[in-house]
């Protein structure tokens, strides 16, 4: 099913290596929950969307988590939020991209990619990522809302801390990523498809 | 930038831990993590604690190196535990205000503190006496029956071992770049979020070219030395299972029938 040359193979592994490095450099976002942190890990991704296609880049988002777990801290739980929430990113931005490969066609891609990693993310989220953080490391939903809470005053349960801390946490981090990749994927188009 | 950077956290001793086959502490840890959610008391809690530590003191690996593994997750595990003490309802057994703690809450919070940190604990133990490139060929491994479903069990452990080989190679490059880029003026520390990232452009760019650049170098040389995948290649390093990883097998499986049975038939 899944066969790579070998030219393709060796990008995906050095991306997802640039990825894990860029991973870990992270920063707090003001107004937002504590321990979502925004890093830029899914540059290399992306630009592998571009230009090999949706697998690729979720190939790159794997291996970044695979390596990344050798230093969890969340007995795994953080990486697989990662890797899902950046497949919802990566995998819509090949697909659109695949279909009209034009300058329109990479802008198209990237705002259905935004949409796509704020709308799933946030279900995501509710039901899944929330309940498993409660159930697996016994910690209480509830109390991330408090923690929420403190940070931004109009976070009270559940539904708000996705509606005003999850939600716009990946929506502006989906904006970040999309403009650094828009301002550099031109510069480095020649080389990706030589 | 990050000096002494190391990626996952092998400690190199001779033990009777890192000796086992990778295949084999991967599995153990699983099966171990598996008992562990079955402890509910301070008796089965207790057993897991001595087991663990019983694996920590075979693996030769100081506690304190241990703990340093676990400082990242202390506050963590600190708020859980607080929030299970005050929020349990039961008994109460000390009031101050509005707060109350109950004899349900404490021994929640007991409970949960021990699962996280033996949690974390072990499956550092597992980083602790692996490198990084046989858990790999561990991975690569256990995956192995996956393939006929389709899952590239070797195309993955390729990509993990050559990011493996890479991420020291390119730290370098991005030390360098940076320093090439301070040096003309760029300043990637002061300002805001949108000044921050614009500032990465300048840093981004030049990395990835020389990033793809490596990758097409990797290919051609691998190419020109007849890569050709999974089939039929022969390796460094062949994973065999020894009697010890079979009676560590059995003892790690042992375990987890006894927690089974505590939990449900005592």
């Amino acid at each position: 099913m899944m066969k790579f040359e070998i030219k393709d193979t060796v990008k995906i592994s050095i991306m997802a290596a640039l990825s894990f490095l860029i991973m870990l450099i992270e920063f707090p976002l003001p107004f937002m929950p504590p321990f979502l942190k925004l890093d830029f890990s899914e540059i290399p991704a992306l630009l592998i969307a571009f230009s090999m296609g949706p697998l690729g880049a979720v190939m790159v988002e794997l291996i970044k988590n695979l390596l990344h777990l050798l230093k969890t801290t969340s007995a795994g739980i953080g990486e697989l939020a990662n890797f899902i929430v950046g497949a919802f990113l990566v995998v819509p931005v090949g697909l659109v991209y695949k279909w009209n490969k034009t300058k329109k066609g990479a802008y198209i891609a990237l705002a259905v990619g935004i949409v796509s990693m704020t709308v799933f993310s946030s279900i995501f989220n509710y039901l899944v990522l929330l309940p498993l953080y409660a159930k697996v490391l016994g910690f209480p939903t509830d109390a991330v809302v408090a923690i929420s809470g403190e940070m931004n005053s109009m976070i009270v349960d559940i539904k708000t801390l996705i509606a005003f801390g999850i939600a716009p946490f990946n929506f502006i981090k989906a904006i970040i990523i999309s403009l650094i990749v828009a301002v550099i994927y031109k510069r480095l188009s020649p080389i990706l498809h030589r | 930038m990050m000096k002494n950077f190391t990626i996952g956290q092998y400690y190199p001793v001779k033990s009777p831990i890192h000796s086992l086959d990778p295949r084999t502490k991967i599995t153990c840890v699983f099966i171990f993590i598996i008992a562990l959610f079955l402890a509910y008391d301070y008796y089965s809690y207790a057993n897991t604690i001595i087991f663990s530590l019983i694996m920590i003191v075979l693996s030769r690996v100081p506690l304190k190196t241990i703990l340093k593994a676990l400082k990242p997750i202390i506050i963590f595990v600190l708020i859980t535990a607080l929030i299970h003490a005050f929020l349990t309802p039961g008994t109460e057994v000390w009031r101050w205000g509005v707060l109350k703690v109950t004899k349900e809450g404490l021994n929640q919070a007991v409970f949960t503190a021990c699962r996280l940190i033996l949690l974390i604990g072990v499956s550092s133990l597992l980083t602790l006496t692996t490198t990084p490139i046989s858990l790999t060929d561990g991975m690569e491994s256990i995956l192995g029956p996956f393939k006929r479903i389709g899952l590239p069990a070797h195309e993955l452990a390729m990509m993990m071992t050559i990011a493996l080989r890479f991420i020291p190679t390119l730290l370098e490059e991005t030390d360098k770049i940076m320093k090439a880029q301070v040096s003309r003026g760029a300043d990637f520390i002061s300002g805001n979020l949108i000044k921050k990232s614009k500032a990465l452009v300048p840093l981004l760019v030049p990395l990835f070219i020389s990033a793809f650049k490596r990758a097409e170098e990797l290919a051609l040389a691998m190419e020109a030395r007849g890569y050709h995948g999974g089939e039929g290649r022969t390796r460094m390093r062949v994973l065999r299972m020894k009697s010890a990883d079979w009676i560590s097998l059995g003892l790690v499986s042992a375990f987890l029938v006894y927690m089974g049975f505590y939990r449900w038939f005592m």
